[in-house]
């Protein structure tokens, strides 16, 4: 729940934008077809069970959107954070 | 969407796999699935859900019989739980095995199982699509039933083995929820729950000792009768699960428990009547009187029905059918007997004593003095041919006279005598010189019988008589006596020549009003305000619509 400043640029690192007007991390995936698109969107899912932290995304064949929030708290927290992590091994698996 | 090259792309790739199902198949493995863990639940996932495709694939060939009729397609395939291979063949295996023997032999051994489990007909009908009526016969009676039937009749039989222990046995893992709601599918509805032998003998002795058992009784009886209901089956007293829908549980208990307290009731109802359908009953074939009162007929054919009635529902009654079989018919009659001899004497001598009122059943036309006896007694109605006095002895009747150990005294009306033809003049007379009407009313006052006696008797039996014919019974019975107490007599024969003093209307009225004075020759015999049912005409008026509505249809019964 508390915002870690000295996390967020290595986020921001990892390519994730934060979103304008709200407090969430932003990034966009692009992969070779859907197949893969998808598979990478069921990892991420299976992780989000487990971590009971679930992404807004939005998949169009290839391409993945995902925005992380946390709903709890309004903004972003550790658990959005661990799992743009997450998602960030997820691509290139 | 745009498909076509990501199917192209993602159709490279590990053998029979989809691009998609590889990269799934990856993602599990990524999540934390080892990959034993994730072959393993692949395989039991396989056999589940290719035990329905596979079953149903089976069914359509081998058991197509089975559930051709209701549906090619596997409505009532639910076995999601078989294998599809090992088990489906192992079960085809039993049932052809099972075709090999002799069917009447098989049939024994399944409706046995039915039995021992207490399933219902319906289910084997519904799951196999045989003929009700046919499988009934082919169980119990070995009426030839075709092959192919038997095969499908037989499957059941296999499946439903195998499906009651699994129930007993998951029922600790809770499997059962499983089974239940793929039950439901299957029928919507559960089987209707049915007692069991076993535990009907132990209810039927807790009733004995306790028509009414608290909560905690009633639920030490659910222990005892589920024990019960899985030692029949065979199996282990804990394992309560397998009894599926015959299942006793405490509101199954407490409705027993209060059916039969209706059930009761009911009979005693009915007993009170039987004497009026004794009546009638004795008399077919008998001249029941030219003349009988109209409300003599009527209580008899409400006699009839209250007696028909009470046969049926003694008969159906198992535990209480013996109960009802009460031989207090002529038991009371010959204490009265006993007791007033010498009414009759005093009155006038030639009466002989109640005891002869046995006699009377074939008194017809007798020209000796036979007992002018009226038995205010429950049960008899006898006819006497022509003289159609009809008191009625109906020890075939099962009634329960006393009615928690009611009579204390029936006393006969030795009326009789006169009432036959000629012969039986002088006692006639002596017999009307007897009456007085308050003290007749005052005799009538104790007597809740009813009697009917179309007039030979002008001046009634005096009270002397009268007394004979009280009845006294328990103020409990009383209800029961003012319907059960219904002496009858029918005088046919006319009596002009026998009285001085005519009765216009011998006919006693089962009215609870103060009886019209004897001596105009209406004996009125009143049930006395003692009854608990109201206006005793009213009883007999009623009775039958009192029967029916009385008639345990009000049982409770589980929703089930």
């Amino acid at each position: 729940m508390e915002e870690r400043e000295h996390i967020l640029p290595m986020i921001r690192n990892a390519q994730w934008v934060e979103v304008v007007g709200r407090d969430a991390i932003y990034k966009e995936f692009l992969f070779k077809d859907f197949n893969q698109a998808f598979g990478f969107m069921s990892r991420v899912a299976l992780q989000a069970e487990k971590m009971d932290h679930h992404p807004e995304w939005f998949n169009v064949y290839n391409k993945v959107q995902i925005t992380l929030s946390t709903h709890e708290c309004g903004g972003i927290s550790q658990r959005d954070i661990t799992l743009a992590t997450f998602i960030d091994q997820a691509s290139v698996y | 969407m745009e498909g076509g090259e990501g199917r192209r792309a993602g159709g490279e790739g590990s053998g029979r796999l989809s691009a998609l199902q590889e990269q799934l198949v990856w993602s599990l493995l990524g999540s934390g699935l080892s990959k034993e863990l994730l072959i393993q639940a692949m395989g039991d996932l396989e056999r589940e859900r290719g035990s329905a495709g596979g079953e149903r694939t089976d069914r359509a060939d081998g058991e197509s019989s089975e559930e051709g009729e209701m549906d090619n397609p596997p409505p009532i395939f639910h076995d999601l739980e078989r294998l599809p291979p090992e088990e489906a063949a192992r079960q085809r295996a039993e049932v052809d095995q099972l075709l090999q023997q002799d069917p009447w032999h098989v049939a024994k051994i399944v409706k046995s199982y039915m039995q021992q489990h207490n399933l219902p007909q319906r289910e084997v009908v519904e799951s196999t699509g045989l003929n009700q009526s046919h499988l009934s016969q082919h169980l119990n009676k070995g009426t030839p039933m075709k092959n192919q039937k038997r095969a499908a009749l037989y499957s059941w039989y296999i499946k439903k083995q195998t499906e009651i222990s699994q129930q007993f046995t998951n029922a600790s893992r809770g499997v059962m929820s499983g089974e239940e709601s793929g039950e439901d599918v299957r029928k919507g509805r559960r089987n209707r729950f049915k007692w069991g032998p076993a535990s009907q003998q132990i209810l039927f002795q807790a009733y004995e000792r306790q028509k009414n058992p608290s909560k905690e009784e009633r639920e030490g009886l659910v222990e005892e009768c589920n024990r019960a209901e899985c030692l029949q089956r065979g199996v282990s007293p804990s394992q309560l699960a397998g009894l599926g829908s015959n299942l006793v549980t405490e509101v199954r208990v407490y409705n027993w428990f209060a059916n039969r307290r209706k059930e009761e009731a009911f009979r005693h109802k009915l007993a009170l009547d039987v004497p009026y359908s004794s009546q009638s009953a004795s008399s077919t074939g008998q001249t029941l009187s030219s003349s009988p009162s109209p409300g003599l007929k009527y209580s008899q054919s409400v006699l009839c029905e209250s007696l028909g009635t009470m046969r049926s529902s003694s008969g159906e009654d198992r535990g209480g059918g013996g109960r009802l079989a009460s031989p207090v018919q002529l038991e009371p009659s010959h204490t009265l007997l006993d007791a007033h001899h010498l009414k009759p004497v005093s009155c006038g001598g030639s009466l002989p004593p109640v005891s002869t009122l046995t006699s009377l059943h074939g008194l017809s036309g007798s020209s000796a003095a036979p007992p002018g006896l009226i038995m205010a007694s429950l049960p008899s109605v006898m006819s006497l041919g022509d003289s159609s006095l009809l008191i009625g002895l109906t020890s075939s009747q099962p009634q329960t006279v006393n009615m928690g150990g009611g009579f204390t005294t029936l006393q006969p009306i030795s009326f009789q005598q006169q009432l036959q033809a000629s012969p039986q003049q002088p006692i006639a007379q002596q017999l009307q010189s007897h009456i007085g009407p308050s003290s007749f009313m005052a005799t009538m006052a104790q007597f809740p019988c009813h009697m009917y006696s179309k007039a030979d008797l002008s001046s009634y039996p005096s009270s002397s008589l009268l007394s004979q014919a009280m009845v006294i019974a328990d103020s409990n019975s009383i209800g029961t006596l003012t319907n059960l107490t219904a002496v009858r007599q029918i005088l046919t024969s006319d009596p002009e020549g026998h009285t001085d003093t005519p009765i216009e209307e011998e006919s006693l009225h089962l009215q609870s009003t103060s009886p019209e004075p004897v001596s105009s020759g209406s004996l009125e015999l009143y049930p006395q305000t003692q009854t608990s049912e109201t206006h005793p005409s009213h009883l007999l008026s009623s009775s039958p619509g009192d029967i029916d509505p009385y008639i345990p249809t009000q049982m409770v019964s589980t929703a089930q």
